[in-house]
């Protein structure tokens, strides 16, 4: 007779149903559910309730449905700036994902190695990475200088003065030249990933090639290619979302307007322009319109992830 | 286990990143940009709610804020003589980042932190803020008709002249030149566009760079080399407002005209002009590698400060042969008063003392290149600011940067006058246009959505 129990058996015999292990599992999650849901959570769900509405300045009021999506689909000057931005910002990751993470691929497999100076070369290698990106951006945009850089005074010097380019004015060459700055910078981490998928690769197993008469070559296509596949598809995703969010290195190298005439231009510099800034020299920002450009980066994101975690998954049972 | 655990998290990393910046603007921004202003002076911001119930005589501490962050010590001294003067009022100056400005400002006003005065942007822009009903009407402002003309006052009045902001600052364009340079290559000031040129052609022959300027930032090339053409060409204020009313197409060969400049200039831009920006421009002329730059009068500080190792000055840019010359004189910046204010009728007190030609002579003595709008004009005292002031009396007239008025307010979604004239000019300088296609283009973005123009629609 469950009435007849006193208060602290009541509850004893509440907590042992419920599992005390889920309990406390829950709350030791609760601080970091709420900053979380306060932090992360709401911004985004306010964000793309905020994609539905429309007004000037920073509280747009009036509700408009999916009138802003539609916007940026159908009007031509909406569509041609996202589709431009989005295609900038493909170029932007393809070429990080050519040459930083090859680059990162074959220095971790060198650093691999056992040589002399290897410490010194995986700190250079990494060194960049701990700069701020403005800082970065600034230096190579003084390097670049047509008129002062040392780039062009290098080629000067050699006379080639057909190499002696705007670097950063040129429509068909900026994006190009700041996706290698942004590499320069950035091609440390792939390399320390790879270099730590590397070390986990057991000994045992290179040994057991090499007495089989294995080359170089074949140990590296067919015994750590295969076993890095999981850290490759980490280093892949992680350059997908940093590279779809890439804002600062445009910022410094190139302004927030993607100069010359929009080519560097990205989704995120889109994205502060129109949401954010506005557009020089009146500077009133469409929020609403700026909530959908972010609300479809988010959606790129999205598929782009979630399309990595079927697909790593499947490859992963069968 | 370990793959699932680190999808989830980048799921969250990345959703988190990119929805978070435009999520709580309203919440997130005040907070920052208040940071500073409370540890600089922490009665500033809660000053209005201290002095609510205080009486009137009481102590009364007004914030002003700006875009001007390069001129806080010249406004200690010009809000130092006002407190003099008013020994209840002080007024704090209390700038942000330029290109946060209208940002900060206008989040500051929406959730009621805004400062008791503020700088207010010319047409549109300010417009706006009235409208929404952030800044106070100065209909009732004793004096504002009497100090300023018209043409000062209608970029801050509404269609029926009611005023909300006293108009304080124009600043001027114009070509700085190594006088160095222009003696030992025997060249005068030009007085034509043709001579120009041929001064021009003169020093590319002798291995100078002739015209410092470049096109990575931009603007640059469109507000003080393209907008300080277009008065000449068209004919100044009367000029303008025949686009403005539709009589004119801005394909009009006074336009082409413009464009056909730019691209005589081509030539004489320094080597990788594309790339050049804006600071790199004022550097080549400032370290005498460049004889002329055309850039406003702003710049006069700078220069002074980096271009001390020999002689320079301004002229206006020439307009064609045969052409009336018109300087390229913009309004700038008027100050209103916040319409939540506390302290109104302080702020109002403020307001009227710009009217007056103690401030207009502290202002021009304190700000070289920043010119008062007084009717009365002081004599200013820095020899190259009465210099730019000078093209005013001698040019047929004067008139603001062309696009300003009226063609900046593109609905979403269509091209605004400003965007359109900057690529345009920045295709002609890279070959990518004609100077009349250059034109057309530009008629063509904004005849598509400027309802006078509808008739110039290709």
């Amino acid at each position: 007779m469950s009435h007849t129990l006193s208060a602290p058996q009541e509850r004893k015999g509440l907590v042992r149903n419920f599992n005390r292990s889920t309990l406390t599992w829950i709350l030791f999650l609760l601080p970091a559910l709420f900053v979380y849901l306060t932090f992360m959570a709401g911004p985004l769900f306010d964000s793309l309730r905020l994609s539905l509405y429309t007004g000037e300045g920073y509280n747009p009021t009036k509700y408009v449905g999916f009138q802003n999506y539609i916007n940026l689909f159908t009007n031509p000057l909406w569509r041609e700036k996202f589709i431009n931005a989005f295609t900038n910002t493909c170029i932007f990751f393809a070429i990080h994902m050519l040459v930083q993470n090859t680059l990162g691929l074959l220095f971790a497999n060198l650093l691999s190695n056992d040589f002399k100076g290897r410490n010194f070369f995986r700190t250079i290698i990494f060194a960049p990475a701990t700069l701020s990106v403005l800082v970065v951006g600034f230096l190579w945009t003084l390097i670049l200088n047509p008129q002062w850089g040392a780039v062009n005074k290098i080629f000067m010097a050699m006379h080639l003065k057909q190499f002696a380019l705007p670097w950063l004015g040129r429509e068909n060459l900026a994006l190009l030249v700041i996706s290698l700055t942004s590499v320069w910078q950035w091609v440390g981490m792939p390399t320390v990933m790879f270099l730590a998928g590397l070390m986990g690769i057991s000994d045992e197993l290179l040994e057991a090639a090499r007495i089989d008469g294995a080359s170089e070559w074949d140990i590296f296509w067919r015994i750590k290619f295969p076993l890095l596949k999981p850290v490759i598809g980490v280093v892949t995703i992680l350059t997908f979302v940093d590279n779809f969010n890439a804002f600062d290195v445009i910022y410094a190298m190139a302004g927030a307007k993607g100069e010359p005439a929009y080519s560097t231009d990205l989704l995120a510099t889109l994205f502060y322009r129109t949401g954010i800034a506005g557009e020089h020299p009146v500077g009133i920002p469409d929020m609403g319109m700026g909530a959908a450009i972010a609300t479809m980066t988010f959606a790129i994101l999205m598929t782009g992830v979630l399309s990595w975690l079927y697909f790593s998954r499947k490859q992963a049972t069968e | 286990m370990y793959k699932k655990l680190f999808a989830m998290l980048s799921i969250l990393a990345l959703a988190s990143l990119i929805l978070a910046s435009c999520g709580t603007p309203a919440t997130e921004g005040p907070a920052a940009t208040e940071a500073p202003a409370a540890t600089e002076a922490p009665a500033a911001t809660e000053a209005p709610a201290a002095t609510e119930a205080a009486p009137a005589a009481e102590e009364v501490t007004l914030t002003l804020g700006s875009w001007r962050v390069d001129d806080v010590a010249a406004w200690e001294v010009i809000n130092a003589a006002f407190h003099e003067a008013y020994p209840n009022i002080t007024v704090k100056f209390d700038p942000t980042n330029p290109p946060d400005y209208n940002a900060t400002l206008r989040t500051q006003l929406e959730t009621g932190t805004g400062p008791d005065l503020f700088f207010v942007r010319s047409f549109a822009t300010g417009r706006e803020l009235f409208d929404a009903g952030y800044i106070a009407s100065l209909g009732d402002l004793p004096g504002i008709a009497e100090s300023f003309t018209e043409a000062s006052r209608s970029p801050w009045a509404t269609e029926t002249g009611e005023p909300y902001a006293v108009p304080i600052i124009a600043v001027s364009h114009g070509i700085y030149y190594n006088k160095d340079i222009f003696a030992a290559n025997g060249i005068e000031i030009p007085a034509t566009w043709e001579d120009l040129m041929a001064a021009a052609q003169t020093l590319s022959d002798a291995g100078v760079i002739p015209f410092a300027n470049g096109t990575k930032d931009a603007w640059d090339i469109n507000e003080v080399v393209m907008m300080q053409f277009i008065p000449s060409n068209v004919g100044g204020f009367d000029g303008r407002m025949a686009y403005l009313n539709g009589d004119r197409c801005f394909n009009s060969e006074e336009m082409v005209a413009s464009f056909q400049q730019i691209k005589d200039m081509q030539p004489y831009l320094p080597n990788g002009f594309e790339a050049v920006s804006y600071y790199d421009a004022e550097q080549l002329f400032a370290q005498g590698q460049a004889a002329m730059m055309l850039d406003g009068s702003w710049s006069i500080g700078a220069f002074e400060k980096d271009a001390t190792d020999f002689q320079w000055g301004v002229f206006a840019a020439p307009p064609l042969a045969g052409k009336d010359q018109y300087i390229e004189f913009h309004i700038d910046a008027a100050i209103g008063a916040n319409a939540a204010s506390q302290n109104l009728e302080a702020a109002k007190t403020f307001l009227q003392w710009l009217e007056t030609k103690d401030f207009a002579q502290l202002l021009g003595d304190n700000l070289p290149g920043f010119f008062p709008l007084t009717n009365e004009v002081p004599t200013l005292s820095d020899p190259i600011g009465a210099d730019f002031m000078a093209f005013n009396s001698a040019a047929t007239g004067v008139d603001i940067r062309f696009v300003w008025e009226k063609l900046l307010a593109a609905p979403s979604g269509s091209v605004d006058a400003y965007t359109s004239l900057n690529n345009n000019v920045i295709a002609v300088l890279k070959d990518e246009k004609t100077p009349q296609e250059a034109a057309d283009a530009f008629n063509a973005d904004v005849s598509a959505w400027y309802e006078p123009s509808a008739g110039c629609k290709p």
